[in-house]
């Protein structure tokens, strides 16, 4: 199942607890704070700051 | 080591890290459910009856593990359902696919950080996770924080007999239990006067009746 509207609405990065968004095709969510880019991985979003990449 | 990371006032003589935990957890996913599935069962279904689940309420469960409890949730809810342990949530992933739990999302979280906006849910619950976690009371904060004015928590947890020859045997085995991936001595009232939470019901569940059921409504 993807990570719906309603979802990304109560969604926030662990970092900075703001909201996050989709981004690549759906297969990973992004802060505009930090940058971090969150995984989905088989469908299970990794909402753990050690796991996620800084991308610009 | 478990007992290597010091505790203040401790609500338990073991103490655990979230590296260990996930360690043993790793090893006990391909068995968990026929360690502690049957025996506990009990308990789940009368956790889910006292969370009294409205149509369309939002539900989070925090320590979802191996999804043994997703398929006890009616289908016209919805359900997110959190978990530290990447191998039990492939378990927990496997079992609602199989079953076809459409209503059911999964996310890898620390139950200490949840990354939900504050009041985001109609129900939170613990099954079976505060004398897993290293700091319940951080995790119960973070469950208040999450569920919305009124809504419910509910935490299903052994915690150490008020018995003081039981309890001083809970606590002697304690530091054994964590190794297969729970403390035997949580104190419950020290637990939730340092969570801050006033429950509304604490009953006694599964056979034998050592297991709590406590219920919260937030204010």
């Amino acid at each position: 199942m993807p990570v719906d509207a309603e979802l990304l609405e109560i969604l926030a990065c662990p970092n900075c607890k703001t909201p996050v968004k989709l981004v690549k095709n759906g297969t990973a969510l992004k802060c505009d704070q930090c940058h971090r880019v969150y995984p989905i991985k088989d469908d299970i979003p990794v909402m753990l700051i050690d796991e996620a990449t800084v991308e610009p | 080591m478990a007992l290597s990371v010091p505790q203040h006032d401790p609500l338990s003589v073991a103490a655990v890290g979230n590296a260990f935990v996930d360690r043993v957890y790793a090893k006990l996913s391909p068995v968990y459910d026929l360690v502690f599935g049957a025996a506990l069962q009990a308990g789940r279904v009368a956790a889910v009856a006292r969370m009294n689940i409205q149509p369309g309420d939002h539900v989070l469960e925090v320590g979802v593990g191996t999804g043994i409890n997703t398929s006890l949730y009616p289908r016209d809810c919805r359900v997110s359902a959190v978990d530290l342990s990447a191998p039990m949530l492939e378990k927990a992933r496997e079992r609602v696919e199989r079953e076809g739990l459409t209503h059911v999302r999964l996310f890898e979280m620390d139950a200490a950080h949840l990354t939900f906006r504050d009041d985001s849910f109609d129900c939170v619950y613990a099954p079976y996770l505060m004398s897993v976690v290293p700091d319940p009371v951080k995790v119960a904060r973070e469950m208040y924080r999450v569920c919305r004015p009124a809504g419910r928590l509910v935490i299903l947890n052994h915690f150490r007999s008020p018995n003081p020859i039981l309890s001083c045997i809970e606590q002697a085995l304690s530091p054994f239990t964590v190794h297969v991936g729970f403390k035997a001595d949580l104190d419950l009232p020290g637990f939730l006067e340092k969570s801050g939470l006033r429950p509304a019901g604490v009953e006694r569940v599964n056979y034998p009746p050592i297991w709590s059921l406590v219920t919260v409504v937030k204010r």
